[in-house]
Parts: structure tokens; sequence; C-alpha cells
């Protein structure tokens, strides 16, 4: 409770290290900070926000944001490498596919995957991984046939 | 009853104004504050703290998988992660063959068409690189349905596993077919 908060201040609550430096632990609504000239009717309404709320960073939303409109580019690419491939659509596909599934592979291992240093080893390997993918699509997109050209050859047998 | 309806009330008016009335003072100046550090862990932080508390107990996992009732929607939903990490690695080895693999793929086109292969294998292989691409495409877009807030009602659920499931099928058969 802010309430509480406040009044927790007033006695210097909070980790003592050495001498006079002192960490308040602080509940999010208050250690925002910017809400001070808020008036306490609102503050109150809004004290069991999670703390998401007042996150340094909106990272992981915006994470899922990113992940689901490149699944819809990706939804609009197959259609796009029917009606005019090209150069334009193989490296476009290659970057979103490439990201999409690194995307993917990360969830995974965030799942499946405990463990601190067995947790990074994995997402090494599959940076690693999906960068090589990556690069092998594009050099094939370079030197070789290009993927939508390769589509059509295959299907052609 | 009305005696206790009364008290509780009564209660909760004076927290309510004993919280306004701490929310209106300043905060006091704590002398020699330097940091104030917002509380709460992160998700992954707790599951860490989770993990290695039982693991440093040696505690063994309770069985899940083995002894839950498996349902179609639970089903499709590990398929559909098969099915991308399935594609992922079809991906991936194609483009390491492309770095690493010496012949350009038109002779490997050509090597594949020398075998004279029957054409329902040809067909049936078709089908089969097709499954796992139309069915992650047809749940895919009913997971974005999902992020949109539709669909999400249980009867919802288990008919669109069926039109999932059909489409896929449907859309494979077409592709491996032309």
């Amino acid at each position: 409770m802010a309430s509480l908060v406040r009044l927790s201040s007033l006695y210097a609550r909070g980790v003592k290290p050495l001498f006079l430096n002192r960490c308040l632990l602080a509940r999010p609504l208050v250690a925002s900070g910017s809400n001070n000239k808020e008036s306490p009717a609102l503050l109150l309404s809004r004290i069991h926000v999670s703390p998401n709320f007042y996150a340094v960073s909106k990272s992981a939303s915006q994470h899922w944001r990113n992940e689901r409109a490149l699944t819809v580019v990706l939804f609009s690419l197959f259609p796009a490498a029917f009606i005019c491939p090209g150069p334009v659509v193989n490296y476009s596909l290659s970057a979103v596919i490439a990201l999409h599934s690194y995307w993917g592979l990360e969830n995974i291992i965030t799942d499946y995957v405990h463990g601190s240093a067995t947790f990074k080893m994995a997402k090494a390997a599959i940076l690693a991984l999906s960068a090589t993918t990556f690069a092998g699509l594009c050099y094939f997109n370079y030197s070789d046939v290009g993927i939508c050209k390769a589509v059509a050859m295959l299907w052609s047998i | 009853r009305g005696s206790t309806a009364t008290v509780k009330e009564k209660m909760a008016l004076l927290i309510r104004q004993v919280g306004r009335q701490c929310l209106r003072t300043k905060v006091f100046p704590v002398l020699c504050t330097r940091h104030i550090a917002p509380m709460g862990t992160t998700a992954r932080e707790e599951m860490q703290k989770f993990w290695n508390k039982n693991n440093q107990l040696s505690r063994p996992l309770s069985p899940h998988l083995t002894i839950y009732k498996w349902s179609l929607p639970m089903a499709m939903s590990i398929c559909h992660r098969g099915a991308g990490v399935v594609m992922t690695t079809g991906v991936s080895l194609f483009a390491l063959s492309a770095l690493f693999v010496p012949g350009d793929f038109a002779s490997h086109v050509e090597l594949i068409k020398s075998l004279s292969l029957p054409p329902q294998l040809i067909f049936c292989t078709k089908f089969a690189i097709c499954v796992p691409l139309t069915y992650h495409m047809w749940n895919g877009l009913r997971h974005l349905v999902w992020d949109a807030g539709q669909g999400l009602k249980m009867p919802q659920v288990h008919w669109s596993c069926y039109f999932v499931l059909f489409m896929a099928v449907c859309a494979a058969f077409g592709m491996a077919s032309a």
C-alpha cells in the first residue's frame, strides 16, 4: 500500500549497508516517482496495477507485438512469391523466415531449458544457427537461382 | 447484523482516510537515501528460483504428460510447435547445404530427376513437405485470431481445430498436385 510505504519512508526502512547509505525498497507505484502531482484518489486507484505498468522497459510486450507483425508480413509474402517472384521477394522471404524461426526457437528454449548456464549456451547456439541460415539463404539468392525459382524447379520433378 | 455492518463500514472509512492523509503529506526527506529500488522479481527470475531450489533438493519431477488426458487443442498446440521445428530444421539444412555442398541447385534437381522415381512417391513426398507448412500456416492464423481476442470460447476452439486440420490437409493436397 502506498500509505504504508510513505510511513515506512519516515522510518527509513530498507537495506542498510555500511554507514548511512540506504536503499529504500519501494513499491513500483512510489518508485516511479512521477506521480506526486496526481490526486490521492487517482493514486489509490492504481495501487494494485501490476508493476509492468511502471516497468522501465516495455520490451517484452513490444517483442510480442513485433512477433505478430512479422507473422502477418510472412502471410503476405507467400502470395507475393506466386504473383511476382524475384529478388525482392527472395530476400524478403529469407529475412522474414530466418527471423520468424529464430524467435520461435527462442520461445522454445525459454520454455524448456532451465538453468542459467545451459540457457545462455542454447541461446547462443540458436543465434549462430539462425544467422548461418540467413547467410546461406542470402548466398543462395545471390549466387544460385533464388528461393522462388528453386521451389518452381523442385515442383517440376 | 446491522451493528457488524456499520463497524466494518467504519473500519473501511478509517483505513481509507488514513491512506488519504498519508498520501497528502510530502515524503519525509530521508537522509542519505541513495537509491529507490522498485521491488518485484521478473517472471524469469521467479522461475529460475523455482528450478534452482528444486534441483538443489534433487526432487523428482511429478508426472505430467504421461498422466493427463490428451485433448485435441493440446495436441494441435504441440504439433504447431513441432511443425515449426521441422520446417526450421529443413530450411537450415537447405541453407547449410547451399553454403557447403558443392554443385548448384539445378544439378541436384537433375540428379533427382535421373532417379526416375514413381510419381506416387513423388506426390507423397511433396504432400509430406507441404503438410507441416500448411498446418503451421492455418494454425498460425488461428493463433492470430486468438491474439485479437476472438474465438476463445471452448466450442469455438474445438470447431476451429477441425477447421484448421481440414484446411491444412486440403491445401497440402492442392499444393502437392500442382
